[in-house]
């Protein structure tokens, strides 16, 4: 068997793993809480209606929503996370570092804020997040100078994205702040909530319209994935392949900016595990592939829905936003990336 | 007119307002293997781009067969030609295989799942570049001789009538670059592709290319056979290294021999 068909196999494996990992985390976020309901009759509450009164209305009310919730947000995430890290070809590229969910976050906690409709949430997140990529590519638009490099004169450069990226986050994380400190309390409250990411009180129209264009984004990154490939290659590769680098990046820059929008827009900024879970997937399953940004989408899934229920029935503390739990475990990551990074990378033999 | 014919008329290639290529007119002919050489910064390669519409043109045109290639889709041109660029660098981790099998991309279509068409045109290009046996390798543990062959396979996979090479021997050690102008003639010969590559090195030039493009300061200096268009003046014009020009004792095509240094020094500093 060669090294595509091993790939393949393993790729597989890992996924049918994952599924089984992620139905149980789902079941056990159905089960459990103040009170435990059996696997069997949390079930029949969900899917049949049947059995206690209070059962059916916490399962289905509370519980359900909150899992997909999760599900659908760390999918997001982590397929948003994957795509960004390859087309700047840096692994500290994500959406929470270089501004995107900064941008998502500007957007829903201003509607929040001023008191728009609650379904109008999704979309502010959208546009916030549009913007903040819109703002993040006229800032690191190659400047053309007479020592510029025709080489690498295209395109954008992994460094000055990440630079650029850093500043707009930080200046929107500010404006954020700002809609907090500004607006009445009651309002103000329920921002900040959500700022630090929380999964708590999700409704299922919340989650049935989040869910499906998440799902929708996640199909047309999986068909762009050809194009991501080729990408890969360079500007110059991937231009004499057919594909002008330009348009194809803004396509799925274009993909990720939704598929991190609209998973802020469920869950606020939670951190790190679009950072994260590309590498955990690389580490598992090798170099990317389209099996690979498959199975990106389902461990970033069943990792948010595991800090999740880590958050809610593992600490000692009870109401913690999911984000915490996340940012505390990430930190320590993204502190050996960036040294990896820095320190000179060894080949190994072959 | 022969098939795979690359023309530039009045092509002029600028990054900002930094004017490398100027107005050029340029016929290179199908069926042929031509070599563009010239000293560093000469433009060399940015007219390897421009030819392949990597550079927008600030003025002219490209075209193949009369074919404007700014008129032909992004993928319809990269059916006819494909470039390979100066020390490309794979993803990391990356196979062989899965390299090479890029190259299908401009033949693949949205839904269509890999096609037995194009697994046989990448056993091909790995059979061509001898690198089957390194298809289940990562690119980037190989050594520069056999990343490069992978390189090309996957602008063989590519299949097209028209190849183009951006410096493919530099960095390699003698016997790789003579692997891979080898491999070149071959292609030229058996496989009837049209290549157009720029090299450093004026002997190989004249051993292996059928056409020679000379670019100097953004304009071809002299185009045509390597016997006809290498003479002492021009490499003295053009790469300013007074020299003599001796047939190539293997080959008997023109090889340069610098005159020695004391000899040039008084050449060149008259006083």
């Amino acid at each position: 068997m060669n090294a595509i068909a091993r790939q393949r196999r393993r790729i597989a494996l890992l996924a049918l793993a994952g599924l089984v990992l992620l139905a149980l985390a789902m079941l056990a976020g159905l089960c459990l809480g103040e009170r435990f309901i059996p696997p069997a009759k949390a079930l029949g509450a969900l899917f049949l209606g049947t059995g206690d009164a209070g059962d059916v209305l916490v399962v289905g009310r509370f519980r359900a929503p909150r899992v997909l919730g999760a599900v659908i947000a760390g999918a997001g995430l982590a397929t948003a996370g994957a795509i960004l890290q390859r087309l700047a070809r840096n692994p500290l590229a994500s959406p929470d570092v270089i501004g995107i969910s900064g941008g998502a976050s500007l957007g829903a906690v201003a509607a929040i804020a001023l008191g728009l409709a609650a379904p109008l949430t999704p979309l502010a997140a959208l546009a916030g997040g549009l913007a903040a990529a819109g703002l993040l590519g006229l800032l690191s638009l190659p400047v053309y100078g007479a020592k510029a490099s025709p080489r690498r004169g295209t395109g954008m450069s992994a460094t000055r994205l990440i630079l650029v990226g850093l500043a707009v986050q930080a200046g929107l994380t500010a404006a954020v702040n700002l809609f907090i400190v500004r607006f009445p309390a009651e309002l103000a409250s329920s921002a900040l909530h959500w700022t630090t990411g929380s999964l708590y009180g999700r409704n299922w129209t919340e989650v049935l319209t989040g869910g499906t264009a998440v799902i929708a984004a996640l199909l047309v990154a999986l068909l762009l994935h050809r194009r991501l490939a080729v990408l890969d290659l360079g500007d110059d590769a991937s231009g004499s392949l057919g594909l002008r680098p330009a348009t194809g990046r803004l396509q799925l820059l274009a993909v990720a900016v939704v598929l991190a929008s609209l998973a802020v827009a469920l869950t606020g900024p939670v951190g790190f595990v679009a950072l994260a879970v590309p590498h955990l997937v690389r580490r598992l399953a090798g170099p990317p592939t389209a099996g690979t940004l498959a199975l990106t989408a389902l461990c970033g899934a069943l990792l948010l829905l595991a800090a999740d229920l880590v958050v809610q029935h593992a600490l000692p503390i009870h109401g913690l936003p999911v984000g915490v739990v996340t940012a505390t475990v990430g930190a320590p990551w993204l502190l050996v990336l960036m040294s990896r990074q820095t320190r000179p990378t060894l080949r190994t033999a072959p | 007119m022969t098939a795979n014919e690359l023309t530039a008329a009045g092509l002029s290639l600028a990054y900002g307002r930094n004017t490398i290529v100027d107005e050029l007119d340029l016929v290179l002919p199908g069926g042929a293997v031509t070599a563009i050489v010239g000293p560093n910064a000469c433009g060399k390669s940015t007219l390897l781009r421009g030819l392949a519409r990597l550079v927008e043109p600030a003025a002219g045109t490209v075209a193949i067969d009369g074919h404007d290639v700014h008129r032909m889709s992004a993928r319809a041109l990269a059916r006819r030609l494909g470039l390979l660029p100066q020390q490309p660098t794979a993803p990391d981790g990356i196979s062989v295989e899965a390299l090479v099998r890029l190259g299908r991309y401009p033949h693949q279509k949205a839904l269509r799942p890999w096609t037995a068409a194009d697994q046989h045109a990448v056993e091909e290009a790995l059979r061509r570049t001898d690198t089957a046996d390194l298809r289940d390798r990562a690119v980037d543990h190989l050594s520069g001789g056999q990343r490069q062959r992978a390189w090309i396979a996957l602008a063989l996979a590519q299949d097209t009538p028209l190849l183009l090479l951006d410096e493919p021997t530099t960095f390699l050690d003698l016997r790789h670059q003579l692997d891979v102008l080898d491999l070149v003639a071959d292609l030229n010969a058996t496989a009837d592709r049209t290549v157009v590559m720029v090299l450093h090195d004026l002997g190989q030039a004249a051993r292996y290319a059928d056409h020679l493009v000379v670019m100097h300061d953004g304009k071809p200096a002299a185009t045509g056979r390597p016997a006809d268009v290498l003479t002492a003046e021009l490499v003295e014009a053009v790469f300013g290294v007074p020299c003599r020009i001796v047939p190539d004792p293997e080959t008997g095509t023109p090889l340069i021999v610098p005159k020695a240094r004391t000899e040039r020094a008084t050449q060149t500093r008259p006083s």
